[in-house]
């Protein structure tokens, strides 16, 4: 893989301590994940300056913008959650679980799922299982109901609660009812107009990095996918959240390697290539 | 018996209705330019063509900013899924060669994140000389808040890419492909790539909350200063925009007018236009825009190129033929 040194990681940053997504102005995305990548380094320097970034742009309800400026929280405050408490500072990490907790895609709301019901649409019980949406006020899906589960596993293995729990299992059916017919992922759409959709290499590696744990038939069929589309595929963020899927299971096959020429495109694909090879060598900065 | 009216059905009622009123308020209308002209297949024949169609139009762009705005959807380069990256290439040297400041290419998928990555399988970076260097992925740009100034859709206000804002000229350039939820998605529709991931997220979800054909209307509203190309040489059919067939046309459809350009390309489709609930709200009401007398067509005839279409049952109604 074309990779970036820490050095040139470093470089990247901008001005204000926060990252771009390849140039420009700072983004609450690529930031976490250089910050994680940083700190997987040992490079806690200049992770400061990206936390301090994080911590300024945290909104009064709890989440975080997409960017800077923007006045509503939306998906990526999954990812600060996923910073460790002790370097975002307790009080910010607090909040952005609370924003999560209180956060399901809006079809899962009683309101909709009633007005549905109200209009002969659906049964009361379905989609009772909430996931969560990129936006507030949209449906789930599963990239961010990945992210949301393995920021909330992380903090429950450090403080176990209840209402947690339930929303991480929650989030699990979910992912599980999201699943294509024959094994894998994509954004969430298992079928449309009654054609089955088929599934996408880097969901596949999020949705199975956020089952980790669970065992069953289904994430065996999954894991089939998941090792089949690590052997075709050469995109570098697929590559990246594969390993990450596949390693949750233990089942990245020993002593892989990424194929030569894959291109690390962004900053986020750089970092989180940094994070998987610190997790491959045992860091638990991505799942405690 | 008891009928169910659907929201597509009420959506083409509540339009017809306003083209109704704007008949009787008789507005003044300009009719719009649209050019059809034979492209039978991906080959060298297509610079030309696209030097011609910039020449009808006569297209000044002499020291503007340019942005090109394919289609991409999916990693399947032997599908028709896909803008060919050879009717973008043969854009971009006929905007370079009309005196354009720049040129860029950009583009943000709905369903993957990996832009580059699928721009590369669809043949982008073999046929584009330096394609990296003049692309833009609209789903990680930076991005300005807007407010939609039509309110068509929920939508109180939005956040897009600064590249396409800035353009001085935006080139919607989709595929020809039939679409499961809104019956044909052509240049208007494609501007669902402008909205960016990186805020709303894979998919953008958001616009189908505040309704697919408003959210259409809405983005055509933002950016007034448009040109569309549609690459018609071989569309997609049936359950498009994804999972449908090649339907081989032979066309490139053009013009300055994106309701115009889309409402010309239903109609080789065999679709009508009147029952596209997007390009009745966008074209407000005036007949110019969308009905097949008032548009200034040149090049092919319709009838020269009109194949119908496969449609999916839930879209039967929409063929011109059942209209």
């Amino acid at each position: 893989m074309v990779i970036m040194s820490i050095e040139e990681l470093v470089a990247k940053q901008n001005q204000d301590g926060g990252w771009p997504y390849v140039r420009g102005t700072s983004w609450t995305e690529p930031t976490v994940y250089a910050v994680l990548a940083l700190l997987a380094a040992g490079e806690t320097g200049y992770a400061r300056r990206g936390l301090a970034w994080i911590v300024r742009h945290g909104r009064p309800d709890g989440g975080w913008p997409a960017q800077a400026g923007m006045d509503q929280s939306m998906w990526v405050t999954a990812l600060v959650a996923l910073l460790p408490p002790e370097q975002l500072g307790q009080e910010a990490h607090r909040r952005a679980i609370a924003w999560l907790l209180g956060m399901t895609g809006e079809e899962s709301t009683l309101t909709y799922r009633m007005r549905e019901w109200l209009l002969g649409n659906a049964r009361l019980t379905d989609k009772e299982f909430a996931g969560w949406p990129w936006v507030p006020g949209t449906a789930a899906w599963v990239g961010p109901t990945s992210l949301a589960i393995l920021a909330l596993e992380r903090e429950n293995t450090r403080r176990p609660q209840a209402d947690m729990q339930r929303r991480v299992e929650e989030g699990r059916v979910f992912l599980m009812r999201r699943m294509c017919r024959d094994g894998g992922w994509n954004h969430g759409s298992v079928r449309a107009l009654g054609y089955e959709s088929l599934p996408y290499p880097e969901t596949t590696g999020q949705a199975l990095a956020a089952l980790r744990g669970v065992r069953s038939p289904e994430v065996e069929k999954a894991l089939k996918v998941a090792r089949r589309f690590l052997a075709e595929c050469r995109s570098a963020e697929a590559l990246n959240w594969l390993r990450l899927g596949l390693l949750a299971h233990e089942e990245l096959p020993q002593g892989y390697c990424v194929p030569p020429g894959v291109a690390s495109r962004t900053l986020p694909d750089t970092s989180l290539d940094m994070l998987v090879c610190a997790v491959q060598k045992g860091s638990d900065l991505f799942w405690g | 018996m008891h009928k169910t009216i659907t929201r597509r059905e009420l959506l083409a009622a509540a339009a017809g209705a306003a083209v109704l009123s704007a008949c009787n308020v008789q507005k003044p209308t300009t009719p719009s330019s649209v050019s059809v002209a034979r492209a039978p297949a991906y080959g060298q024949g297509v610079y030309d063509t696209m030097r011609r169609l910039l020449d009808e139009h006569q297209v000044n762009v002499r020291g503007r900013n340019v942005v090109l705005k394919p289609n991409l959807v999916e990693f399947e380069p032997e599908s028709s899924i896909n803008t060919n990256p050879l009717v973008v290439h043969a854009a971009l040297e006929a905007f370079r060669a009309r005196g354009a400041a720049s040129v860029r290419i950009a583009e943000g998928p709905g369903h993957r994140r990996n832009t580059l990555d699928l721009a590369e399988a669809a043949g982008y970076f073999k046929t584009v000389p330096r394609f990296e260097d003049l692309f833009v992925d609209l789903n990680l740009d930076d991005v300005s808040r807007v407010t939609p100034p039509r309110s068509f859709s929920r939508m109180k206000k939005l956040y897009l890419p600064n590249t396409a804002l800035g353009a001085d000229l935006l080139v919607s350039m989709p595929k020809m492909k039939t679409h499961h939820w809104v019956g044909a998605t052509l240049s208007m529709k494609n501007l669902f790539g402008v909205v960016p991931g990186a805020v709303y997220g894979w998919p953008k979800n958001v616009l189908h909350w505040a309704g697919i054909e408003e959210s259409i209307a809405d983005l055509h509203a933002l950016f007034p200063r448009q040109f569309a190309i549609v690459d018609g040489i071989v569309g997609m059919q049936g359950n498009g925009p994804i999972q449908g067939v090649p339907k081989k046309v032979g066309v490139l459809v053009a013009g300055a007018d994106p309701v115009a350009v889309d409402a010309t390309c239903c109609r080789i489709m065999r679709i009508d236009p009147m029952r596209i609930g997007y390009l009745q709200l966008a074209s407000d009401g005036i007949e110019a825009h969308i009905a097949e007398r008032s548009i200034r067509q040149t090049g092919e005839s319709i009838a020269s190129v009109q194949t119908p279409f496969d449609l999916i049952p839930e879209f039967q109604s929409i063929r011109l033929e059942n209209s």
